[in-house]
C-alpha cells in the first residue's frame, strides 16, 4: 500500500465529527469568506449597473429586489457576522488571549487552547450570526 | 496576517457605516435610484466606499490566496496562486472604482 493510500486527504480534514467544534468553526471560517468574497464580487457589478442610468437601476433593482434575492442577503448577513466574530476569536487567540498559560503536556493531552472561553467564542459567532440573519430577514420582509 | 487583521478591522468598522446608511430610512427607500445617486455624490461617503472597496478586495483575496495555497503547495502553483490572486484583486479594485468616480463626477 503506498503512502497516498492511508491519507483521507481533504475529507478527512473536513470531518467536523473528529475535530470538535474548533474544525467546525474552521470551515464555516473557509466557506463563509468565499461566500462573502463571491457576494462582493457580485455587489460590485450590482451597484455598477447605476452607470446605466435610472432604468438599468431599476432594471437591476428588480432581479435582486426579490424574496429569493432578500433570502440570498440574510444567508450573507449570517456569513458576515459569524466570519467578523469568529474572525475575532481567531485574532485574540492568535495574540495569545483566552489561551491559557503553557504548561507540561500530560495525558488525556488536551491542548490548552481550546477551551471553553474559545468554545464559547464559536457558539457565539453562530447565535450573533442567527440573530443577526433574523433581524435582517425582519428588516427586508418587514416592508 | 498583519495585512489580513488590520484590513478585516477597518473593513468591520467601515461597513458597519455603509450598513447603518441602509438603516437610516426604510431599506427599499434608500435603494431608490436618487438616494444612491445621492450618496455616491456626497464626497466623504464616496471617499469611504472607495476604501471599503479597496480594503474589502485586499481582504477577501488575500484570504483566498491563503485558502488556496492550504489546498495545494509547489513553486509554480504557489505563484500563480498569488499572481492570480493580485491581479483579481486590482481589477477588482479598478472596476468598482469606475462605478464611484463616474457616478461621483456625474457622468451618468
Amino acid at each position: 500500500m503506498s503512502k497516498d493510500e492511508h491519507r483521507e486527504g481533504i475529507k478527512g480534514m473536513a470531518n467536523p465529527t473528529r475535530y470538535g467544534i474548533e474544525r467546525v468553526a474552521y470551515w464555516l471560517m473557509r466557506l463563509s469568506g468565499l461566500g462573502l468574497l463571491a457576494y462582493f464580487v457580485g455587489h460590485i457589478y450590482e451597484t455598477s449597473n447605476i452607470l446605466r442610468g435610472q432604468v438599468g437601476w431599476n432594471e437591476f433593482l428588480e432581479l435582486t429586489q426579490t424574496t429569493e434575492g432578500h433570502l440570498v442577503l440574510a444567508i450573507v448577513i449570517a456569513m458576515c457576522v459569524f466570519h467578523t466574530v469568529n474572525g475575532i476569536r481567531v485574532m485574540l487567540g492568535h495574540g495569545g488571549i483566552g489561551v491559557g498559560k503553557p504548561a507540561r503536556p500530560d495525558y488525556p493531552y488536551e491542548p490548552a487552547s481550546q477551551n471553553y472561553r474559545h468554545k464559547i467564542g464559536i457558539y457565539s459567532a453562530i447565535l450573533l450570526a442567527a440573530i443577526a440573519m433574523m433581524y435582517g430577514l425582519a428588516v427586508m420582509f418587514g416592508e | 496576517m498583519k495585512i489580513h487583521y488590520g484590513t478585516a478591522l477597518a473593513a468591520v468598522a467601515l461597513v458597519a457605516v455603509h450598513i447603518l446608511m441602509r438603516l437610516t430610512q426604510g431599506f427599499a427607500e434608500s435603494l431608490e435610484y436618487e438616494n444612491v445617486l445621492a450618496n455616491y455624490k456626497f464626497i466623504p461617503y464616496a471617499a469611504m466606499l472607495e476604501l471599503i472597496l479597496i480594503l474589502l478586495s485586499v481582504h477577501g483575496f488575500n484570504g483566498l490566496r491563503v485558502i488556496l495555497l492550504e489546498l495545494k503547495q509547489g513553486r509554480i502553483y504557489e505563484k500563480a496562486v498569488s499572481y492570480g490572486c493580485l491581479a483579481a484583486m486590482i481589477g477588482l479594485i479598478a472596476y468598482g472604482s469606475r462605478t464611484i468616480i463616474m457616478t461621483n463626477m456625474g457622468m451618468v
